[in-house]
């Protein structure tokens, strides 16, 4: 038998931030949304936002435009720390495609 | 769908709600946003991530076979159905390969060149030695494989490069003597394989092997190009230095200010390929000659299809090559590199109402450049904001049909220099010893 070693050409992958906790219950949290407005997420957005108003009691959904819209803007840091300053309990970013 | 951050540091699953292109189209039925509401719950509350660290240095895999062509065929197939070929034949990294590629580096294996986006797997000199043995390739291209691959680690937006949906590909502009010693091509077929000057496809295709199995650029998957031209080898070429005419510069000097002679790479993210046809056919003077050709080019490049607007302040709209024998003819009648870019940049401007008629002007609009939100108030609109943003290339072969034009979607124009270790003359002289004499580059 011919025995081939080689290397995995994939690279080392390195962890160094994990992902934010999960909420233990959408009940009672405030929720934002980060958008880029492509791909119809001005019409998917609000969608979302009626349907987690009438899941969860309590619960409050910022406006879609609460934060900077569009791809140039949501990734800044005026964005994260506004994001941070409204105190928000999770926030869900769109549309990616 | 793979998390496109994780080259950030993050883990590269994340929690999403994937849906089929047609939901994300104008005038859509969103129905299944709402038949699937629960796992946008689920992924605020429930979701956990199932990666699990792989730090530390690559690992190395085996496979068995009767005879060693059956353990290639099985090497081939792992590769292959772990998502790290590209359907062509590829030399498994074995140590001994790797090795003898890394006798082309001036930097230590483990020396870190980044991470490569949007998967974020770190990229070492091993790392790049391991898919330029993949590729095929010698010790003598490392230097301009690793060079480039520093360039495109740096280039602005380069995680979107990556992914972005116009699929651009790296063209490897290479300026300085390194081009001729290690059999890079700068005439006849540039673009495309040739025996005698095989160093551009192994490099381009070592890079392509690295965007995709370390930067997760996999077809629909971490890159979403569409159409994904030239994606087997990217484009890896020289400057045709010895066809400039007198006075002009290589590129290099022009674009990065890199002394004349310096081994450099420059990197342009191109989305196209396309033969301008610039000889006249009757009996035109030289100088008609000559400026229908320019016409042409410029008539070309004069088309609001929005492929320039990343590039538009800081990098370029594309690459105007343009055949040696052609800049000579050209220098001759009074033309410079100066007035060439000038000529192409005034008269590829695109009248606004043009613009308006294609909706180019909402793309405009929504840029992530302030200066470039700006232009929408010039009309005519140039593809660019000033001639020099232009590439112009003296390269091909030596006949003047053609100039080629490599369209761009390139926010920068990247350059760097080329290293070469101190025993590069001996790798040189190995290489005429197995690959023959190539033309005026033998050393034995």
């Amino acid at each position: 038998m011919v025995k081939l070693e080689f290397h995995d050409p994939s690279g080392v992958l390195e962890v160094t931030q994990p992902h934010a906790p999960r909420l233990t219950s959408l009940d009672g949290k405030r929720i934002g949304f980060v958008s880029n407005e492509q791909w119809q997420a001005y019409r998917m957005l609000p969608m979302l936002k009626e349907m987690l108003e009438q899941d969860f009691p309590g619960i409050t959904v910022l406006p879609i435009d609460a934060y900077p819209q569009g791809n140039a803007l949501i990734g800044t840091e005026e964005t994260a720390a506004l994001v941070k300053k409204s105190r928000v309990d999770a926030v869900i970013v769109g549309n990616a495609a | 769908m793979k998390n496109a951050v994780s080259g950030v540091g993050l883990a590269p699953d994340a929690s999403m709600v994937t849906f089929p292109i047609p939901m994300f189209l104008p005038g859509s039925d969103l129905s299944s946003l709402k038949e699937r509401k629960r796992e946008f719950y689920d992924g605020l509350t429930r979701w956990k991530s199932e990666f699990t660290q792989t730090a530390g240095s690559a690992k190395m895999l085996a496979v068995e076979g009767a005879t060693f062509e059956d353990a290639l065929v099985k090497a081939n197939n792992l590769l292959l159905t772990n998502l790290w070929g590209d359907g062509l034949p590829l030399w498994p990294a074995t140590k001994e390969r790797v090795d003898w590629i890394l006798r082309g580096s001036t930097l230590p294996r483990t020396h870190v060149l980044g991470k490569f986006p949007p998967r974020g797997g770190i990229t070492t000199i091993e790392t790049c030695a391991i898919a330029l043995a993949m590729a095929g390739g010698r010790p003598e291209y490392l230097p301009v494989l690793v060079a480039a691959v520093d360039a495109c680690l740096a280039a602005e937006g380069f995680d979107q490069l990556q992914a972005t949906s116009g699929g651009p590909f790296p063209a490897v502009i290479v300026n300085g003597s390194i081009a001729k010693q290690i059999r890079l091509n700068s005439g006849f077929g540039l673009l495309g394989p040739d025996p005698q000057r095989p160093a551009g496809a192994s490099i381009g295709r070592a890079l392509r092997l690295m965007q995709q199995n370390v930067g997760g650029a996999l077809p629909g998957v971490g890159t979403m190009a569409i159409f994904g031209a030239m994606r087997y080898t990217n484009a890896v070429f020289a400057e045709d230095e010895e066809g400039l005419p007198p006075g002009w510069l290589p590129h290099a000097t022009a674009r990065h200010g890199f002394a004349p002679g310096t081994n450099s790479v420059s990197i342009v993210f191109a989305s196209g390929v396309t033969n301008v046809r610039r000889r006249g056919a009757k009996k035109e003077t030289p100088e008609e000659d000559a400026l229908n050709g320019m016409w042409r080019m410029a008539d070309f490049m004069r088309t609001p299809n929005l492929a320039a607007l990343a590039g538009w302040e800081k990098g370029t709209p594309g690459i105007m090559m343009i055949p040696p024998i052609v800049a000579r003819r050209m220098a001759e009648l009074g033309w410079t590199q100066n007035s060439i870019r000038e000529f192409l940049w005034k008269n590829s401007k695109i009248p606004m109402d043009q613009m308006r008629r294609a909706g180019a002007p909402a793309w405009i609009e929504i840029d992530a450049n302030p200066v470039t939100r700006d232009s929408i108030k010039l009309d005519p609109w140039p593809i660019c904001q000033k001639p020099d943003n232009i590439v112009l290339l003296v390269a091909g072969g030596g006949h003047p049909t053609h100039s080629y034009w490599l369209q761009a979607h390139s926010p920068t124009v990247e350059g760097r220099v080329i290293r070469v270790p101190e025993t590069f003359e001996r790798l040189l002289a190995d290489a005429d010893r197995d690959l023959g004499c190539g033309e005026d580059v033998c050393r034995v």
